[in-house]
């Protein structure tokens, strides 16, 4: 599904992102850890095409994506949240969710007026789907600021998958969240999984990681210093020096 | 109570000026070049209906497309920049278009004078409708239904997904590309319905002022424009519109008295009300 | 030939002031993040305010009215940011720019109203002195602008990365919070900002006063374009940019009024505006960067 090779991404003087190799599998749900400044972040904006690579190659279904603009990636089928929740604001959560339906199977669905002229009805039956899914129905048409903290994050969540995506990149998603916030966050990208979406699960809180993941790359210094499954990662040497600091985790 | 008539229409002619630069606020992009695009219009219409003997409706339909045109080639290059750039590039085009106008000759013979643009001294006798046989009344009825036009055209996109695109895009940048929005084409396509609007806009205000010229749109037209929905807020149209007739009714005509002064003091009432209210009359939403 | 050098020559000496004004531009945004549009305004509110030490002492030299612009600049500066930043939320970057448009206009009017519309003569120095190198002169006035010019410059790299205030300003232009944290007073800063780019303009709008003999309220509007462009071309926030862009810009006006008339000039420069904005947006000193 996505392969990175030798991606690197450098700004000045600072490798952010140094000769990373990875590949993820479609339908897997792959963890990529690491301490701050790791990389991690920079490493999904750079697929999402907010940063150019300074060298590498992005293939997403064996694709070389790296000339495109980050609202053609979308359109792929690359999706992904924000690590601070960068919803509209001013727009209600329903309208949240309706901006994001950009996806080509969306573009085929209704023709170009209707798409863009229409009003709230064409869209209602998917984003009810999205909207039950987050349990935000009831919110339907509260100002996207107006929600508490864990309501913005599953928003956040919907709005990624209102535009059908294939590869969804979340970005640290259990930030802020306690045990079980985290729990109700697990299943639902379990049930993600299951409808068949790949996930890249960028993350801090290893409560999730080593719950959820298929397997997991760990990154230190914009570098790849060790992969596997959970299980292997957690009883790796290099990476418990490098992040777990060699005591339990 | 034709003074009264002649306030309406100036009021209609500067909503639909609001309302071409509401549009492109809404994306969060501050544009001083409306004035310049209403110019177009201006002169587009008043060629075609003086030297070419058009029927006015005609000749608005194509200082609708020459705004929006102008628009469209202007917004390409200015909204790929960021946004203060566009401030700059704008003001830049706005001050071009009134320099052309001012060096601008196009004059032919009919009935034994010489009518058509002249450079500093503007474009005089724009008389379409003196000549018809066209009461203030009528005219005021007619820049009304443009202006309801506008507006319901406007409304209805602020309900449609189109409308909810700008707002986002207006928001967040990044965060709508990531959602997959073109946002150089939701920008310029912005820019493109405000120049038609501004167009519109300037094909009537030639004709009811019946003389145009270069100084007419300045600067401070241009403010004006934007003054509006940043005043009246960028909730609905209908901000823009109670703006207009705050400023033009009530400020400028109730500070009629002041003569000269008023100038000075639309500065310091602007200055005034942006440290007083920054979010504008109506202010931003608190509920959707 | 030697008219395309003449007239270039001209023209680069002259366009040490458009360097001034866009270092003004050009610095409140680096700090600020905003554009002061009030800015070229103020500049010449300040030349017209050194007349003023004409009416007190008649016959005063020439550089008394230059200082007496320099102070009245600096002044002015710091009624834009009391007016228009002080107490304006930095979250509605509208409402400032607004506020200075407002300011704009304030200012225009005032210049309108107190000199009843008609322009005003300027003293200049050293207005009868050429210097000539064969055929090739430059205009003693021109030099000398230019040489002031360099020299505020100078003043003010050397205020900016060698005082304590200069430290603390480009502090402020990269991390405002951070700045705010090590205990600079970010008011303070800001404020000093825009009297001392206020400084700068005030002396600009004499210079140009000077060079060009009379002062007219219609300056402002045009200055505050010309202003802009020069700091898009070298690039917002970047001063050697601003510098650089002045110079140019000064330049290719002059030479394409020699071949094109004054009317055509302004046009030009436009295109010269656009045509950077379409192939290298960032301006002469591009910033390297992401893709957004």
């Amino acid at each position: 599904m996505l392969e990175l090779r030798s991606l690197s991404r450098h700004f000045g003087g600072v490798r952010a992102v140094d000769g990373l190799d990875l590949v993820v599998e479609q339908g897997q749900i792959f963890g990529l850890i690491g301490p701050n400044g790791s990389g991690k972040s920079t490493t999904v904006n750079v697929i999402t095409g907010l940063f150019a690579p300074t060298a590498g190659t992005i293939l997403f279904r064996g694709r070389d994506i790296g000339a495109l603009p980050t609202h053609r990636r979308l359109r792929e089928g690359i999706a992904r949240t924000f690590q601070n929740i960068r919803l509209f604001g001013q727009l209600s959560v329903w309208q949240n969710l309706w901006v994001a339906q950009n996806s080509a199977a969306d573009q085929a669905r209704q023709g170009f007026f209707a798409r863009w002229l229409g009003g709230q009805s064409g869209a209602r039956e998917e984003i009810a789907r999205l909207l039950e899914f987050s349990g935000l129905a009831h919110k339907e048409n509260e100002l996207a600021a107006n929600l508490a903290f864990g309501e913005q994050r599953r928003l956040e969540l919907a709005r990624a998958l209102a535009a059908r995506p294939q590869l969804l990149l979340l970005d640290e998603p259990a930030a802020g969240m306690n045990s079980e916030e985290i729990g109700q966050l697990r299943g639902r990208i379990l049930k993600l999984r299951g409808s068949g979406v790949t996930i890249l699960l960028v993350e801090h809180v290893m409560e999730l990681v080593m719950g959820v993941t298929d397997r997991i790359a760990v990154l230190n210094f914009g570098q790849k210093i060790a992969e596997g499954t959970p299980a292997e990662i957690q009883a790796d040497p290099a990476v418990r020096k490098a992040y777990l600091g060699g005591g339990a985790a | 109570m034709d003074f009264y008539f002649g306030l309406a229409q100036l009021i209609g002619v500067h909503t639909l000026l609001g309302l071409s630069a509401y549009i492109v606020l809404l994306t969060g992009q501050v544009t001083l070049a409306q004035a310049g695009f209403f110019a177009v219009g201006a002169y587009t219409a008043g060629m075609l209906t003086v030297l070419a003997g058009w029927h006015l409706v005609p000749a608005l339909g194509v200082s609708a497309m020459s705004g929006a045109a102008v628009a469209c080639a202007v917004g390409f290059p200015a909204l790929r920049v960021k946004g203060l750039m566009l401030v700059i590039a704008t003001l830049a085009f706005g001050e071009g278009v009134r320099l052309f106008f001012f060096n601008f000759d196009y004059q032919i013979a009919k009935g034994g004078i010489k009518v058509g643009p002249l450079g500093g001294e503007g474009f005089r006798q724009i008389r379409f409708f003196p000549e018809n046989g066209w009461e203030t009344w009528d005219v005021m009825l007619f820049i009304w239904v443009f202006v309801v036009a506008a507006m319901a055209l406007l409304w209805w996109f602020d309900r449609s997904r189109y409308g909810t695109v700008l707002r986002a895009v207006g928001e967040d940048e990044l965060a709508a590309q990531s959602v997959g929005i073109n946002l150089t084409a939701v920008k310029v396509s912005a820019m493109t319905v405000g120049g038609a609007i501004a167009g519109v806009g300037g094909g009537l205000y030639a004709h009811y002022t019946t003389h145009i010229e270069h100084a007419s749109f300045s600067i401070l037209l241009a403010t004006f424009a934007i003054a509006y929905p940043i005043v009246g807020g960028l909730r609905s149209v209908f901000g823009t519109l109670l703006a207009v007739i705050f400023v033009q009714g009530f400020l400028v005509e109730g500070l009629r008295f002041l003569g000269d002064w008023r100038n000075l003091l639309f500065g310091a009432l602007i200055v005034l009300a942006m440290n007083l209210r920054p979010s504008g009359i109506l202010g931003r939403r608190r509920h959707a | 030939m030697l008219d395309f050098f003449q007239t270039l020559s001209d023209g680069v000496l002259f366009g040490a002031t458009y360097a001034l004004i866009g270092i003004g531009f050009t610095l409140v945004f680096g700090v600020m993040h905003k554009i002061n549009m009030a800015y070229a305004a103020a500049s010449v509110g300040g030349a017209y305010a050194g007349l003023l030490v004409l009416k007190v002492l008649a016959g005063a030299p020439a550089w008394l009215v230059f200082l007496g612009a320099f102070v009245a600049g600096g002044l002015l500066g710091w009624m834009v940011y009391v007016t228009c930043f002080h107490f304006i939320p930095l979250s509605s970057p509208l409402a400032t720019l607004m506020s200075t448009v407002g300011m704009l206009l304030l200012i225009d009017e005032v210049i309108v109203h107190v000199t009843a519309g008609m322009p005003q003569g300027y003293p200049a120095m050293f207005g009868d002195v050429m210097l000539f190198m064969g055929d090739f002169s430059m205009r003693g006035d021109l030099l000398l602008v230019f040489g002031v010019s360099v020299l505020a410059m100078i003043a003010l790299l050397a205020l900016l990365y060698r005082s304590r205030l200069g430290l603390a300003t480009r502090a402020v232009a990269q991390q405002p919070v951070a700045a705010q944290l090590c205990g600079i007073r970010l008011v303070r800063v800001n404020a000093l900002t825009f009297v001392v780019t206020g400084l700068l303009g005030g002396l600009a709008g004499a210079l140009i006063g000077a060079s060009v003999g009379t002062l007219s309220p219609l300056l402002t509007v045009p200055l505050t374009v010309k202003g802009l462009i020069v700091t898009v071309i070298g690039g917002l926030g970047s001063i050697p940019g601003a510098i650089i862009a002045g110079l140019l810009v000064g330049g290719f006006e002059n030479v394409l009024q020699l071949y094109r008339g004054v009317t055509e000039r302004d046009l030009y420069v436009m295109l010269l505006l656009f045509a950077f904005l379409v192939f290298r947006p960032g301006g002469i000193f591009a910033a390297k960067g992401g893709r957004d």
